[in-house]
C-alpha cells in the first residue's frame, strides 16, 4: 500500500492548476480581445456576404473549408490515444488521454462552427435539417461529427468522476456553488467496487465505439471531396489518406499542449521526458504512414499525367503552389520524421518546436487538398473577370479563419482550469501497482 | 521568284485581314432584319425607361455611353455604346444584336421583351444627336388579330400553316410574313426547315422530320413564330400528334442517389438509420449505467 503522504502529494500537484490565476486573467483577456477582432471582422461578413473574402464562382471551397478539415483531423486525436493506446493496454499513454480527449472535444465542437463560417446566410444551417438528403456526404457529416463531440464529452466526463469526488473533499477554497456543482458531477462516487465496474464497463464500450465513429467522422470529411469528379480528389485512397494525415495533426497537437500544461502547471514529474519520447516515436509512426499515402496519392496520378491531372499536379510541384507544397512535404513531414529518429530530438523543447512545424504543416497541406483542385476545374466558366480563376484570402477571411483557433484555446484553457488534466485517481493506482 | 513573292504578299494582306476581323467582327445582319424599325416612336420618355434597363442588364460591361468605363478584361472589349461605330449601325442591326448576341455579349431575346429591347435602344440613341427615327408601321395592338392554323398531312409528314387576321372589315391573309418554326426539346427550341414567307394566301408549307421523339403518345409541343411587317411578332404553341411515341421513364422516378429524399435508395436510408439506432442505443445504455453509479452511491 502506498503511503498517504505520496498520495496526498499527487492529489495537491494535480489540483494545483485548477483556480483562478492572474496568468489566466492575462491569457484570456488576452484570448477574448483577439476573439473580438475577429468577431469584428465576421460582422463584416454578415453583413456583406461571402463577397468579402476570396471566394468566387470558380473557388467556392477556400480557406474555410480547409480549415474545417484541420479541426476535424486534429480532433481524431482523442481516439488514437485514449481508445487505441488505451485498449491496447500501453500503460504509459494513461497520463495523456485526458490532453488528448479535450483537444478532441475542443476541436470538433470548433469544427462545427468553422463550417458555419462559410456560408453567407448562417442561419441557413437550419436548411441542412429540414431539408438534407441522406444521400448526401454532407448530412452523414453533419451527424457523424455530432455524434463524435458527443462520445468525446462522455469519454472525457465518466472518468473524471472519481477526479470530481476528489475536488469536491479537496478544493475547500472555492465559492459553495462551484463545490456543489463538482459533487452533482461526481454522482455519488464511492469507489465502491459496484461503481468501479460500471465505470470501467461504460469506459470501454466507449472507447471501442470511438473507433469506427472517429474513422467515419474523417472518412466522411474526405468524401465530400472524394465523391465529386476533380481532379487531385477522385481518389480511392482518400479516407485512409484523411485519417493517417490527422493522426499527425492530431499527435503534434497533443505534443504541444503537453510542453505547455508541462511548464506552466508544473507537471514535470507527471508528463515525463518518457512521455515525450514515446509521443516523439508514435509521430514518427504516424508520419511514416501518411508519408506513404502521400507517395500512393501524388505518384500514380503524376506518373501517369493525364491531360486535367497534369495542369493539376504542375501547379503544386513546379507552379502556383509549389513552394507551399514542398516546404509541407518537407519541413512538415520529411524532416521531421528524419529529425526524431533521434533521441535527443525527442527532449520537450526540440520536439515541441518540431511538433509546430508539423501542425503548421498540417493546415497547409488541407489547403492544399482543398484550394488548387478548385481552381482547375474541368469546365471552365467562360469570360470571368481573373479574380474568379485564381483564389487569394482576404483579411477579413483570415480574421475569422482566426477565431475558432482562439476558442480551442480558450476550451482548453478553461477545461485545464476545471479539472485536473492528469487522471489523479488513475495516476495513484498505477503507483500503487508498480509498487 | 516573282511567284514565290506574290505568295508571300497573299499570304501578308491575308493575315493582316484575318488579324483586323479578330479585332472588329462585324456583325453580319440579314438585309430583312438590317432594316426592320421599332414602332415605338423614340422620344425624352422612352428614353429614360430606356435608361433604367440599361442600367440594370448593360452598364456592367458597356459601361455609361461616352464615359469609357467598360469592362476591359473581357475578350472582345464590350464597346462603348455611344461611339461612332455603334451608333452608324441601323436600328434594325441594333435589334439584331440584342435578340442574338455573340461570344460574352448575352442574347436578350428571353429576358427583355421587344418593347423594352426598343427602349433600351431609344437610349442608347439619345446620345446621337444626328440621329432621326424611321418609325415602322407595325400596329402592336393588332397582333392579338392575327390567328395561327396549323393543318398536319400525316401521310407525307408535310404542315401547312396559314396566318390570317380577323379585322373589322373582314378576314384578311397575312402575306409575306416571316415564318420560323420550332419544336420545344428539353433545353431549349429546335428549329424546324429555314424561316419560310407565306404566299399570296398567307401559307407556307413545312416539311417535318419522321423520326423526332414525342412523348408515350407522340405529341409535340411545335411553335410557330410569325413576324409581320404591320401585325409585329406573333407566337402560337400548338400540341400535335406527329412525333415518335417515346416513353422513357423520367431519371427521377425511381429511387435513386441523385433523387429526393423521399426516394432516396434503400439501401442508403437502411444502413443510415441502422448505424443511428445503434449508436443511439449504445450511447443511452451508457446513461442508463451513469445513473445506475450515481444510485448506488446513495447513503
Ligand atoms: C456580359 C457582358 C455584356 C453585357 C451584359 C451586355 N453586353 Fe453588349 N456586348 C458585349 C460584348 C463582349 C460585345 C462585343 C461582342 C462581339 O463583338 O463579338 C458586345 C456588343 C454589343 C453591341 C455591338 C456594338 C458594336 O459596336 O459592335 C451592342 C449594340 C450591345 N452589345 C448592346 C448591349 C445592350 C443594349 C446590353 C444590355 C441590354 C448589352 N449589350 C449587354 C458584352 C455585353
Amino acid at each position: 500500500m502506498m503511503d498517504q503522504s505520496k498520495k496526498n502529494k499527487i492529489t495537491s500537484d494535480l489540483l494545483k492548476p485548477i483556480g483562478i490565476t492572474k496568468t489566466f486573467h492575462i491569457w484570456m483577456g488576452f484570448l477574448t480581445l483577439s476573439l473580438a477582432v475577429c468577431l469584428y471582422a465576421y460582422m463584416f461578413q454578415l453583413d456583406k456576404g461571402l463577397v468579402v473574402t476570396g471566394l468566387r464562382d470558380y473557388v467556392s471551397w477556400g480557406m474555410y473549408i480547409s480549415n474545417f478539415v484541420f479541426f476535424v483531423a486534429t480532433s481524431l486525436i482523442g481516439m488514437l490515444i485514449s481508445a487505441v493506446l488505451g485498449l491496447s493496454g500501453v500503460k504509459w499513454a494513461s497520463p495523456l488521454a485526458r490532453i488528448a480527449e479535450i483537444i478532441a472535444l475542443a476541436f470538433a465542437a470548433v469544427a462545427g462552427l468553422v463550417i458555419v463560417s462559410d456560408m453567407g446566410h448562417p442561419e441557413r444551417l437550419l436548411n441542412v435539417f429540414m431539408y438534407g438528403r441522406l444521400q448526401s456526404p454532407i448530412v452523414w457529416d453533419v451527424t457523424v461529427v455530432t455524434v463524435y463531440v458527443l462520445i468525446s464529452a462522455l469519454l472525457l466526463y465518466i472518468p473524471l468522476i472519481p477526479d470530481f469526488k476528489i475536488c469536491h473533499e479537496k478544493l475547500v477554497d472555492i465559492p459553495k456553488p462551484l463545490r456543489n456543482i463538482y459533487k452533482l458531477l461526481s454522482l455519488n462516487w464511492k469507489g465502491t467496487e459496484d461503481q468501479e465496474k460500471l465505470l470501467k464497463k461504460s469506459v470501454w464500450i466507449l472507447s471501442i465505439l470511438i473507433i469506427p465513429v472517429a474513422l467515419a467522422i474523417h472518412t466522411v470529411t474526405s468524401w465530400l471531396f472524394a465523391s465529386t469528379s476533380r481532379v487531385g480528389w477522385d481518389s480511392t485512397i482518400f479516407g485512409p489518406y484523411f485519417v493517417t494525415g490527422a493522426f499527425v495533426s492530431g499527435t503534434a497537437a497533443v505534443i504541444i499542449a503537453m510542453f505547455f500544461y508541462r511548464n506552466s502547471y508544473k507537471l514535470q514529474d507527471y508528463i515525463t521526458e518518457l512521455h515525450f519520447d514515446k509521443m516523439g516515436k508514435l509521430l514518427v509512426l504516424v508520419s511514416l504512414v501518411y508519408l506513404y499515402f502521400n507517395l500512393n496519392e501524388f505518384m500514380v496520378p503524376g506518373y501517369k499525367m493525364k491531360k486535367f491531372d497534369a495542369t493539376h499536379l504542375h501547379a503544386l510541384f513546379a507552379g502556383r503552389y509549389a513552394i507551399m507544397f514542398w516546404l509541407v512535404q518537407i519541413v512538415g513531414l520529411i524532416l521531421p520524421i528524419l529529425f526524431l529518429l533521434f533521441g535527443k530530438m525527442r527532449k520537450p523543447l526540440p520536439m515541441t518546436v518540431i511538433a509546430v512545424a508539423v501542425l503548421l504543416g498540417a493546415w497547409f497541406k488541407r489547403y492544399i487538398i482543398v484550394v488548387p483542385t478548385m481552381e482547375h476545374p474541368y469546365l471552365p466558366i467562360q469570360n470571368v473577370p481573373m479574380n474568379f480563376k485564381f483564389y487569394t484570402p482576404t483579411l477579413i477571411e483570415t480574421f475569422v479563419s482566426l477565431a475558432p483557433f482562439i476558442l480551442v484555446l480558450m476550451i482548453i484553457t478553461i477545461l485545464s482550469k476545471v479539472v485536473p488534466i492528469i487522471p489523479i485517481q488513475e495516476t495513484i493506482e498505477h503507483h500503487e501497482e508498480s509498487k | 521568284m516573282l511567284k514565290s513573292n506574290i505568295k508571300l504578299t497573299i499570304l501578308f494582306l491575308l493575315a493582316i485581314f484575318s488579324f483586323s476581323k479578330i479585332n472588329a467582327q462585324a456583325w453580319d445582319v440579314p438585309a430583312d432584319k438590317k432594316a426592320k424599325n421599332s414602332y415605338i416612336k423614340f422620344d425624352e420618355n422612352t428614353a429614360k425607361e430606356g435608361e433604367a434597363i440599361y442600367t440594370k442588364n448593360c452598364v456592367s460591361c458597356h459601361g455609361n455611353p461616352g464615359k469609357a468605363n467598360n469592362l476591359k478584361t473581357l475578350n472582345p472589349i464590350p464597346p462603348d455604346l455611344g461611339a461612332a461605330k455603334t451608333q452608324a449601325l441601323t436600328d434594325g442591326e441594333l435589334f439584331y444584336i440584342l435578340n442574338t448576341g455573340r461570344g460574352a455579349m448575352p442574347s436578350f431575346k428571353n429576358t427583355l421583351s421587344e418593347e423594352e429591347r426598343w427602349k433600351t435602344i431609344s437610349y442608347i440613341r439619345s446620345f446621337n444627336k444626328q440621329y432621326v427615327q424611321v418609325v415602322s408601321k407595325t400596329d402592336p395592338t393588332k397582333s392579338k388579330l392575327v390567328k395561327i392554323k396549323l393543318d398536319v398531312d400525316s401521310l407525307t409528314n408535310k404542315i401547312k400553316v396559314a396566318v390570317i387576321a380577323n379585322e373589322i372589315k373582314g378576314v384578311v391573309l397575312l402575306k409575306d410574313a416571316e415564318i420560323n418554326m420550332f419544336v420545344s426539346r428539353y433545353f431549349g427550341k429546335l428549329q424546324i426547315g429555314k424561316t419560310l414567307r407565306t404566299d399570296s394566301v398567307g401559307c407556307v408549307l413545312f416539311d417535318f422530320p419522321k423520326n423526332l421523339p414525342g412523348d408515350s403518345i407522340g405529341n409535340l409541343e411545335i411553335v410557330i413564330n410569325v413576324n409581320d411587317e404591320i401585325y409585329g411578332e406573333i407566337e402560337s404553341i400548338n400540341k400535335v400528334k406527329i412525333g415518335v411515341p417515346t416513353n422513357k421513364p423520367s431519371l427521377t422516378e425511381k429511387r435513386a442517389i441523385w433523387n429526393v429524399l423521399k426516394l432516396a435508395p434503400w439501401w442508403i436510408i437502411i444502413t443510415y438509420t441502422s448505424i443511428l439506432l445503434g449508436v443511439g442505443f449504445i450511447l443511452l445504455l451508457i446513461i442508463k449505467n451513469l445513473f445506475k453509479i450515481r444510485k448506488l452511491g446513495e447513503d
